[in-house]
């Protein structure tokens, strides 16, 4: 965060120095060779000037062989600092005067060719500037000015020490300047970051960026960035009003719902538990009426009524019954209790064996360790699916009946429990029609073919939902079925909650 | 091209170095072997004098007469030097005189000393017609004479009396005044050396 408006003004401040640096050096580099250019073309201008002039004073001396007279001219030269000897010759092309210190003789190198006017050679730091004398249309000699143009170098010295002043004062400046913009620009920026940065880990909504106070685009960033915290604050709000609501309305639903299902159950086990009375009463009538007519010798046709009736009477009993523990599954209360599921099943076994002694069927019973859970409910379960399994192996002569545990297939290592089975080698059912095994008053089959209610298995998967467990089926037409069951991994808490 | 120019172009275009170490160690400025006389020096110089000297306006466009009164060889000399000459407008031409009579159209008159007898009448008749006047006899200028030559060193050098020259209407340019050896009649100082 620091790193971020650290790099903001360390930048800004780069910048300024780039920019006015460049500025500078180009500036400088441009004026001063256009200074060192102009200043050196004037020198030879100078210089050829000083030439013209030794030669016009020359003429006269020339004219009347008066080298003594050219060389008083010539030391006017001394005023050209810069010039380092000179000569003049005369019109034969003899060296007639000279000016300056040593034998040098500039005009050795280089000479005016026939009729050429004014010459200038240049090389580095030297120059060497030839003038011819005309007097009155005639040449009478010629000049040849040496100079070494050290004035040159020392201008180029004294530009470079001012130039390089210069930029040294104004990167001074640019770092002051930089300061004050980073005032300007860095620091509300680094303000806008940490109030983003703040927003955003701590989810508070409600700080606010500070504006600075010049406008500028900051201004309008931090102005936008403040709007926004505010429709994100409204926004906010009226989502957490509106799930408030939301989810007041579903309790109230919830309770209702629950309510009114408690009434259903109420009614229905009432209307259950009271239709059973007067059936047992019309049993017990019918009994009665067997009884008495098989003294006085009752026709047939009249037996077959009333075993009928009573047979009726029965099944309907039997449906009462489970509708009562279906109600009853559904809402008593749950106990917890050690609860021994093979001998529930031994016991359901020699119920169903005594029922019709003349099956062949094996019952092959597993002997399991006891669970925590209600005894009736289990005994529910468990009479249902043996029953079920009786009732489907009933057309088959010899049956087979299984009842066992298996270790489940951990796949993300929670410990679940035991997976319960029941398995038949009876009718079994069509495996795309499974889902509909566990609905109530849903069958698979006739009931010709096998008399049933339809409820018994809806009552098992509501037992086992309530205490969290699930229950599923394999099966094929014919190839017998197995129900695996697994009780809730939840179930002994809430069996304890439950049971107080 | 002056006759000395064409002398020096002949003779010492591939010898110039040569010329140069033996004008050095000669003192002097012509090295080929026959130097020129000084009767060819002094012919020069009048010519040169003719580019430093302002004649009245009347003789504008008139021909310049350079006339010499002396030894035929001086004629001679300057002949072949201002051959084809001109100076401005004015063509150059040289006139041999020996009365003061033939002065009246000179525009330089020589005295040599071949005429040195007749010098007083000579320079009588050129004071009348803006005539320059030059000798190479000693106590010239005393004699109202205006240009002096004689030979100092080995060369021909001069010396003016500005006040003859001024008396007759002419005048001249003070680079001529700048070389003389000594100017006489004038503010002290002007071309002293």
């Amino acid at each position: 965060m620091t790193a971020h408006s650290y790099s903001i003004s360390v930048r800004l401040t780069r910048m300024n120095l780039a920019v006015s640096g460049a500025v500078l050096l180009i500036a400088a580099i441009a004026f001063s060779s256009y200074d060192l250019v102009s200043f050196r073309y004037d020198l030879i201008k100078n210089l050829t000037a000083e030439a013209q002039i030794v030669g016009d004073n020359s003429v006269s001396a020339l004219l009347f062989n008066d080298p003594q007279s050219a060389a008083t001219t010539m030391k006017g030269l001394q005023r050209v600092p810069d010039i380092v000897s000179a000569t003049l010759s005369n019109k034969q092309g003899e060296l007639f005067a000279r000016y300056g210190a040593g034998s040098e003789d500039p005009s050795k190198e280089h000479r005016l060719v026939s009729g050429e006017p004014d010459r200038v050679w240049s090389s580095g730091n030297s120059v060497l500037v030839a003038h011819r004398i005309v007097f009155q249309g005639e040449s009478v000699g010629e000049v040849y000015i040496s100079a070494k143009l050290t004035e040159i170098g020392r201008r180029a010295r004294q530009y470079a020490l001012i130039a390089g002043l210069i930029l040294m004062f104004c990167m001074g400046a640019a770092v002051v300047i930089s300061a004050s913009s980073r005032r300007l620009i860095a620091d509300p920026i680094r303000a806008l970051a940490d109030t983003a940065i703040r927003v955003s880990r701590d989810q508070d909504y409600s700080v606010r960026a500070i504006a600075p106070v010049h406008s500028s685009e900051i201004t309008v960033l931090v102005d936008a960035f403040n709007t926004m915290l505010t429709q994100i604050q409204l926004r906010d709000l009226a989502l957490s009003q509106a799930r408030a609501q939301l989810e007041a309305r579903v309790e109230q639903r919830t309770m209702e719902l629950r309510q009114a299902n408690q009434e259903l159950e109420a009614f229905s086990y009432t209307v259950a538990h009271d239709l059973r009375n007067p059936l047992n009463a019309i049993d017990s009538l019918g009994f009665l009426l067997e009884m008495s007519l098989g003294e006085i010798a009752a026709t047939s046709k009249i037996q077959t009524m009333i075993g009928s009736l009573r047979e009726t009477t029965s099944s309907m009993a039997t449906l009462i019954d489970n509708l009562l523990n279906f109600a009853r599954a559904t809402s008593s209360p749950l106990r917890s209790e050690s609860v021994s599921l093979s001998r529930l099943a031994h016991e359901v076994a020699a119920e169903l064996i005594a029922s019709d002694p003349n099956r062949r069927v094996d019952f092959v019973i597993e002997d399991l360790p006891e669970v925590r859970s209600d005894r009736a409910l289990m005994r529910i379960v468990i009479d249902n699916l043996l029953r079920n399994a009786w009732k489907y192996t009933s057309h088959h002569a010899q049956a087979r009946i299984e009842f066992g545990s298996q270790k489940p297939v951990v796949e993300d290592g929670s410990t679940a429990g035991l997976i319960y089975y029941v398995r038949d080698d009876g009718a079994g059912f069509d495996s795309e029609r499974a889902g509909a095994l566990f609905q109530p008053f849903q069958r698979l089959h006739a009931k010709f073919e096998f008399p049933g209610t339809g409820i018994g298995l809806a009552t098992v998967y509501r037992i086992l939902a309530r205490q969290s467990g699930e229950i599923w089926a394999e099966g094929a037409v014919e190839k017998g079925a197995t129900f695996y069951w697994r009780l809730g991994t939840q179930s002994s808490e809430e069996l304890d909650d439950e049971a107080t | 091209m002056s006759f000395l120019c064409r002398i020096a172009r002949r003779t010492l275009v591939y010898v110039t170095s040569m010329c140069l170490a033996f004008a050095s160690l000669a003192n002097q400025s012509f090295c080929q072997g026959p130097a020129p006389s000084q009767i060819d020096v002094e012919t020069v110089y009048l010519f040169n004098f003719a580019k430093f000297v302002r004649w009245p306006a009347e003789r504008d466009g008139e021909q310049l007469n350079i006339c010499i009164a002396a030894q035929k060889a001086y004629s001679d000399s300057a002949s072949r030097v201002v051959a084809g000459e001109q100076i401005g407008t004015r063509r150059l031409a040289v006139k041999l005189v020996s009365r003061p009579e033939d002065v009246s159209g000179c525009a330089i008159l020589f005295v040599g000393l071949a005429a040195k007898d007749h010098l007083n009448d000579l320079l009588n008749a050129a004071a009348q017609h803006a005539t320059l006047t030059v000798s190479d006899i000693p106590g010239f200028l005393e004699q109202r004479g205006m240009i002096s030559l004689f030979v100092v060193n080995n060369r021909v050098r001069f010396s003016v009396n500005l006040e003859n020259v001024d008396r007759s209407g002419l005048s001249l340019s003070s680079e001529l005044l700048k070389v003389a050896v000594q100017v006489q009649g004038k503010s002290p100082g002007v071309g002293a050396r």
